[in-house]
């Protein structure tokens, strides 16, 4: 059973004449990891910040529920902007302590909260320690746990997972999965495909400032995201491509990708490979999160022709 | 509010925490009372040191007399009696170093002159110093006379002359002009502390910016929240820091001086000069919270935004018109321009027995009304120069801001 926590109506703002995101729509869900997705300058952290109310939308609504239309919970909300720091010279502590104080949650509480985190996310003991004194990623830790540290109901966080490194994006991501796991909706953005598609339950991408493409990441998959078929051999580009049902080849050496149309059958369509084709290796798979995202920055438009969303 | 106290709360205690404020607290103080009694100290270390030695031909008879006066204005030379003649004396004078010769001949007495010869590297106070021997010298001189008391005293009196201004008011202000003034500089203080802490204010702004909080502190609270509570934050660390003034330096002066400094100050004129201090710096923080917004990188030269820090500095240029004419022309201008009101009224109040009710009241309805204008305006620069990172704001996009 869902519930909504949050709901983005219709959104839309310009900056002067030029319109920056446009009939933006979408829900996050009790429990729930939905990702925001788009290339830079696609409009996510401006549709971000609408919700947030540090802008304020020129048309559409945002709707907490659960709280009268027009107030942010900001106390029940936590926030990690893409563009994000600290104060430099006081201790990572009294930061911790200093945003729970402005979300209205208890000093005590938010202590061992603070401690808990610190030693998760491999920072035991460095509470007395300031910003200054820590690497990037140590920053970028406490900022995740600075916007989580008065349990929000609803986390939005504007690319997490930039700047970290493999081993730290991981330990971040168990922690969202587990807050997830607890009940709290999360709405995410990333460039990171690969943890999206492990981490999120449900995508939202724009582009230019447009939906492109929505819904839950099997559907997504299904709909959007044609076959490809990889073949490692001697074959000459122009026969591949006269091939039925292949849209387009990228060959580099004796590796071929060939990018298939929406509606093939994986099975009736390898049957009917015919015999002068040289195969070393072959493989068929659904194209990646990874490449949908290239392709909509590219312009490319693989996926199924009858999408006309962009 | 309720966040803007939150807010303020956390610049206080992060302030309080800084090593570097709590120094400058305390050592400003030190350092005013070490600079306020240096000449003092030196003139101690000095008269030790330099004792003249004065060999005196005391033909007259009179220098008993002369040394209780000198003693008792605090000049203590080393007096030896000349046992040579004159040129002898002279010849000594010559080669000895912070040497002098004093002889007091019958001449000197019908002349009225006194030649004194001093080494050529003698105590530069010495000269000074000599002009103390006039007065005693000068009752000897009429003594000598023969003169009745009456006569005695009528010369002696000598002539001066006092310039009385006539005017509708019970002239008070010749008989204490500390009852104005010590409340006014006290007053004075609280601005120039207050508007220095505010100053903070500009930097606490900047680097918010810099430091790239802003976004998620604006995640709790709204920036008119963040704003007013920078600058009641401020305010109560300038009020810390007059406090520290009160603490270190009343006592050193109770101490130093005999003046009753609290008699005159616990009155209700401190009041309304503490008042317009503090909306003195409700001005300046307006000013300084919302250009401090627009701010980012100090290294950068070609920056406008510098000029606010000489904004808190303009009545200074006022300073010695308005205390030698405070109900001139420039005055009653600085009286009315916001920035310079406050302190020009203090200023003023200062130093005029009777206030001149009616222009104070005008001066602080004009300043009450820039100080709601200034934080309004203020507050529209800071809600969009705040989340501005990555460089400093220009004049034509602030004023651009302003139009939102």
């Amino acid at each position: 059973m869902t519930e909504p926590v949050l709901t983005v109506n219709k959104i839309g703002k310009s900056f002067k004449n030029k319109q920056i995101i446009k009939d933006i729509s979408f829900e996050v869900n009790k429990g729930e990891i939905m990702a925001i997705l788009g290339p830079n300058g696609a409009g996510k952290s401006t549709t971000i910040r609408n919700i947030m109310g540090i802008l304020h939308p020129d048309e559409g609504t945002v709707k907490f529920h659960g709280r009268s239309a027009g107030t942010i919970p900001r106390h029940r909300i936590g926030y990690l902007p893409e563009e994000r720091g600290l104060y430099k010279k006081v201790s990572i502590m009294d930061i911790l302590l200093y945003f729970a104080e402005l979300k209205d949650y208890p000093v005590k509480k938010a202590k061992e909260r603070a401690l808990t985190y610190l030693k998760k996310l491999g920072l035991e003991g460095k509470e007395k320690s300031s910003i200054e004194e820590l690497s990037k990623g140590m920053g970028q830790k406490v900022q995740f746990i600075a916007s989580i540290i008065h349990e929000p109901d609803l986390l939005i966080l504007d690319e997490p997972f930039s700047g970290l490194d493999p081993v730290s994006q991981e330990v971040i991501k168990s922690e969202i999965k587990e807050l997830a796991d607890k009940g709290t909706a999360i709405l995410l953005s990333a460039h990171q495909m690969n943890l999206v598609e492990e981490l999120c339950d449900r995508l939202f991408m724009i582009h230019r400032g447009e939906k492109v493409i929505s819904g839950t990441m099997d559907e997504v998959k299904a709909q959007y995201a044609n076959y490809k078929c990889t073949v490692r051999g001697h074959n000459e580009k122009g026969i591949l491509e006269r091939l039925p049902q292949v849209q387009r080849v990228e060959q580099s050496g004796e590796l071929a990708t060939l990018y298939l149309e929406a509606d093939i059958r994986p099975s009736v369509w390898l049957k009917q490979l015919p015999d002068n084709i040289h195969i070393q290796e072959l493989s068929l798979s659904r194209i990646s999160l990874h490449e949908i995202f290239i392709d909509i920055a590219s312009d490319k438009k693989l996926w199924g022709e009858g999408e006309k969303h962009a | 509010m309720r966040n803007s106290m939150k807010v303020a709360r956390w610049e206080f205690k992060k302030n309080m925490k800084n090593k570097s404020f709590i120094i400058s607290l305390l050592v400003t103080p030190l350092l005013f009372i070490i600079f306020s009694s240096l000449p003092s100290l030196l003139d101690m270390f000095k008269s030790e040191s330099d004792h003249v030695k004065v060999y005196v031909q005391d033909e007259m008879n009179i220098w008993g007399s002369v040394e209780k006066i000198l003693l008792s204005q605090g000049i203590d030379w080393d007096v030896q009696e000349a046992i040579k003649d004159e040129n002898e004396m002279k010849e000594i004078i010559k080669k000895t170093e912070n040497t002098a010769y004093i002889s007091f001949s019958e001449d000197f007495m019908e002349q009225g002159k006194l030649t004194v010869y001093t080494n050529e590297k003698i105590d530069k106070d010495f000269r000074g110093q000599m002009n103390v021997l006039v007065q005693p010298l000068r009752e000897l001189q009429i003594e000598n006379l023969h003169l009745s008391q009456q006569e005695k005293d009528i010369i002696n009196q000598g002539i001066n002359i006092d310039a009385v201004s006539l005017s509708n008011d019970v002239s008070e202000w010749k008989s204490d002009p500390l009852k104005r003034l010590v409340p006014g500089v006290f007053a004075g203080i609280i601005l120039f502390s207050i508007v220095m802490t505010g100053m903070m204010i500009f930097q606490s702004a900047s680097n918010e910016k810099k430091e790239k909080v802003a976004e998620i502190v604006l995640s709790s609270l709204d920036s008119s929240e963040l704003m007013q509570g920078k600058i009641i934050g401020y305010f109560a660390l300038g009020i810390t820091q007059v406090l520290a003034w009160i603490l270190i330096i009343v006592p050193f002066f109770i101490w130093k001086n005999d003046y009753p400094i609290l008699e005159y100050l616990l009155v209700p004129e401190t009041l309304l000069l503490v008042f317009i201090a503090v909306l003195g710096y409700l001005l300046f923080a307006a000013i300084f919270a919302g250009i401090g917004a627009t701010f980012e990188d100090m290294d950068q030269t070609s920056n406008f935004q510098g000029i606010v820090f000489l904004l808190p500095w303009l009545p200074a240029a006022l300073f010695s018109p308005v205390i030698s004419d405070p109900e001139g022309m420039i005055a009653q201008a600085g009286s009315y321009f916001p920035l310079t009101s406050p302190a020009v009224l203090i200023m003023r109040l200062s130093v005029l027995e009777s206030w001149p009710w009616i222009e104070i009241s005008i001066s602080i309805i004009i300043l009450l009304i820039s100080i709601w204008l200034f934080m309004k305006l203020a507050g529209k620069i800071f809600k969009i120069g705040i989340l501005m990172y990555g460089k400093n704001a220009t004049p034509k996009e602030i004023l651009k801001w302003l139009k939102y």
